[in-house]
């Protein structure tokens, strides 16, 4: 059942004949207020995915570089450089992780690059044999940045690693593997960035229906799930084990680089919480938003202005991030109060977003989490 | 909701037939009770609760082992508790994705966004088996004393308690009743939020089932909640009640019934199996403002039970404490302890809450088991306790 502001209401009362507001079997849209949803998709577009996807690109191209760099000459001087690079793109994916539409959609894009935890025994297989194809879904936890982390800080410390890709056995293996993941990260990437900078565009923005099949109805879908599933989730919810009950460090992101997970998950927040607010990518100033959609529909939860309360929830997030310490794991494994506090306030912004801003924009949720037996 | 309500009276006054779900619900005269909770689609059952009945079952065997100091240990009941390390005798147990853990304080309502608290209720679990396991089993042959664990006399019987005189068995299984099934039932698979979720109401409506099932989203959910009442596997499907207080059932179902067998709540069984019945047969028609009647029915009746029980025991401790019998009183009182945590998830209709709050909860338990605990608890602090909690569900002291 949706909830339609009184003044909404109103509206459709003096204007047109009622919404039914289950737009979702694609019965046609029919537009339920006049905010310009064509101009809030172009700056989505233009401003924030395709800048983001861009600057992601020239991110993936450095690390292949590094990658190459570090494989033709593998030294302590090469290796600290990809460790770097890695820890740079690494942050930098959580700015397009949450835009999974269109190609990224269509090739698995955030799967490919970040399913964790990794299967270090299957790589190491891999990587022994010389023989596998990462283009198959079964090699999902074989790739991406999780696998990247596994080869560039789980085989021990820098002398050790280095060893492996020099003088140990399956040397030249391991190097290969290494560079096939860097590649493929960077490949993946570029077709999607490629998609976005041709016709993909002007097919996102000018759906501008409110059908479910629409940009808008659709990417908001892909956005709160985003939310739900990978920042709420994958960053803190199987690491702290709030749907077990038993904690599992290892569930945590860049589980074997270690101090990196806080950072990846303010990175992911904060890129999350500027496209709500509708903040350009570079910088360059606010566009239409969530925010002003919202505040458009003037929507109301309990008596309560609704965009007040998710940005003042953004804020609890952030505030209780805090208490965090940067590498997850060792949260988990010495004080996991601090993670489950963590996942209590995300899950508020879940109820938020999920359930009463989709309502709001009259959008029917296309998933749903349920556990049930 | 009150801008609902606005939106249904502006939809009124203008224009009759707006919105299709904001049509003013009566109960809908066709809608069929059937004599058993027994629904179909196409001549097949719709009904299914057999992960109630997994659970169900685990929690039996959990308890069937929990005294057994000579060929169980902290770690089984652990596994068991979490369905790890294939822990049960029955294979299809082990193989089983479900836990008992996992459903504990786990409900949409209460705990979706309050893991911290839920992690404290899980983990008051798991102390509950290691002082069995280790304080309790470490003295199982030593008298129990004021502050020292040990066994102590009950008639015939033999109880082990820790060093405030709580059995930790008695603690584990009635407090699971509160944490696993009365939360399960009340506060998720009854609640709006849970049964409402996404598109069920829709696909309720266009009879869309889940994937290679017979039931919709919806009747499923609901029947979620009737098998944490009636899923063991001693109770019959089509007639639970004809087996009322002659089940193998040790857990809601038992206690629904020994209150239904007292003449001051009989009808309580009954009520709630038409309450069940009603509330399906009105997600089969589509009615849910009949639905979430008959929820809160369920809700009402479900927590009394346990607030109910509740008192019993304590009067019932109260009584042997005067007669100078521990043992006995610590039994009675075991069981009223466990009652006690279960009040944390019962379920006011008329607030969405509780009926006593999270902190007079705890200050109950900290009364009950503060210093030596059962050994030094005051007479006049079990009837206070008593009263207070008869009030709030009301019901008289005497009445339980």
């Amino acid at each position: 059942m949706k909830r339609i502001s009184g003044i909404l209401m109103i509206m459709l009362l003096s204007i047109t004949a009622c919404s039914t507001d289950d737009s979702g079997n694609g019965s046609g849209g029919t537009d339920t207020d006049a905010f310009d949803r064509g101009a809030m998709l172009a700056h989505w577009a233009d401003n924030i995915i395709v800048p983001a996807f861009e600057a992601f690109e020239v991110s993936s191209q450095s690390l292949e570089n590094a990658t190459t760099a570090f494989v033709n000459d593998p030294s302590a001087t090469t290796l600290s450089a990809l460790r770097n690079q890695y820890r740079d793109s690494y942050v930098q994916f959580q700015t397009v992780s949450m835009f999974e539409i269109g190609k990224a959609e269509e090739i698995g894009f955030r799967r490919f690059l970040n399913t964790y935890p990794t299967n270090a025994s299957a790589i190491e297989s891999r990587v022994e044999s010389g023989s596998y194809n990462l283009e198959l879904s079964s090699s999902y936890v074989e790739q991406g940045f999780p696998a990247m982390d596994y080869l560039l800080y789980g085989l021990g410390n820098s002398e050790e690693t280095l060893q492996k890709f020099t003088s140990g056995e399956n040397a030249e293996n391991y190097r290969n593997y290494l560079l096939d993941v860097a590649e493929r990260i960077n490949s993946l990437t570029a077709e999607v960035a490629t998609a976005w900078q041709g016709d993909y565009r002007d097919q996102f923005v000018q759906n501008t229906s409110s059908s479910a099949t629409g940009s808008v109805d659709r990417f908001s879908n892909d956005y709160v799930m985003y939310f739900e599933k990978f920042l709420r989730s994958g960053k803190i919810g199987y690491p702290a084990g709030a749907f077990t009950g038993t904690p599992s460090p290892e569930n945590a992101e860049a589980v074997y680089a270690g101090d990196l997970s806080k950072e990846l998950y303010l990175t992911a927040l904060e890129a999350f919480q500027d496209f709500y607010l509708g903040r350009g990518f570079n910088g360059s100033g606010t566009g239409p938003s969530y925010k002003q959609y919202l505040e458009y529909l003037d929507s109301m939860k309990d008596g309560a202005d609704l965009n007040a309360l998710i940005q003042n929830q953004f804020d609890a997030i952030e505030d209780q991030s805090a208490q965090l310490d940067g590498n997850f794991k060792s949260q988990v494994q010495t004080n996991n109060t601090a993670m489950l506090a963590a996942f209590d306030e995300l899950q508020k912004a879940v109820v938020l977003l999920k359930v009463d801003m989709m309502q709001a924009l009259s959008i029917s949720v296309d998933y749903v989490d349920s556990d049930g037996d | 909701m009150k801008r609902h309500l606005f939106a249904v009276v502006l939809g009124g006054l203008t224009l009759a037939s707006c919105s299709s779900d904001d049509d003013a619900i009566t109960p809908d005269p066709e809608i069929e009770v059937p004599a058993n909770y027994t629904f179909e689609r196409n001549n097949n059952s719709t009904v299914s609760y057999s992960g109630q009945t997994t659970r169900l079952e685990m929690t039996s065997e959990i308890l069937s082992n929990f005294n057994d100091f000579d060929n169980s240990s902290e770690e089984m009941l652990k596994n068991m508790f979490a369905n790890e390390n294939n822990p049960f005798s029955e294979a299809s147990l082990n193989e089983s994705s479900k836990s008992v853990k996992s459903k504990v304080a786990a409900s949409n309502l209460y705990f979706s966004t309050n893991s911290v608290e839920s992690n404290e209720i899980r983990n008051d679990f798991e102390y509950f088996i290691s002082t069995q396991m280790n304080e309790v089993k470490t003295n199982r042959n030593e008298v129990a004393e004021a502050g020292v664990a040990g066994q102590i006399a009950d008639g015939d019987a033999i109880r082990y308690v820790n060093a405030q005189g709580l059995e930790m068995n008695q603690a584990f299984a009635k407090s699971l009743i509160g944490a696993l099934l009365v939360d399960q039932m009340l506060n998720n698979y009854l609640s709006q939020p849970v049964l409402d979720e996404g598109d069920n109401r829709l696909n309720n409506e266009a009879g869309i089932t889940e994937e290679g099932k017979s039931y919709t989203t919806m009747e499923h959910k609901w029947d979620e909640a009737y098998g944490y009442l009636y899923g063991d596997p001693s109770i019959p499907a089509n007639d639970p009640n004809s087996v009322l207080n002659e089940s193998d059932d040790r857990l809601l179902f038992n206690y629904l019934g020994r209150v239904d067998a007292d003449e001051d709540f009989e009808g309580i069984a009954e009520e709630t199996y038409e309450a069940f019945k009603t509330g399906r047969a009105a997600i089969v028609a589509g009615d849910y403002d009949l639905r979430d009647e008959q929820a809160n029915i369920i809700r009402e009746n479900i927590s009394k039970v346990i607030a109910i029980r509740a008192v019993h025991y304590l009067q019932g401790g109260k009584a042997e404490i005067e007669n100078g019998d521990f043992g006995a009183a610590f039994h009675e009182l075991s069981e009223g302890f466990g009652f006690i945590y279960s009040l944390r998830f019962t379920h006011n209709p008329e607030t969405g809450a509780p009926y006593l709050s999270k902190a007079t909860i705890d200050t109950y338990k900290d009364q009950l088991l503060d210093g030596n605990g059962f050994w030094e608890v005051s007479p006049e602090t079990l009837d206070t306790i008593s009263e207070e909690i008869a009030n709030a569900f009301g019901f008289s002291v005497s009445e339980a």
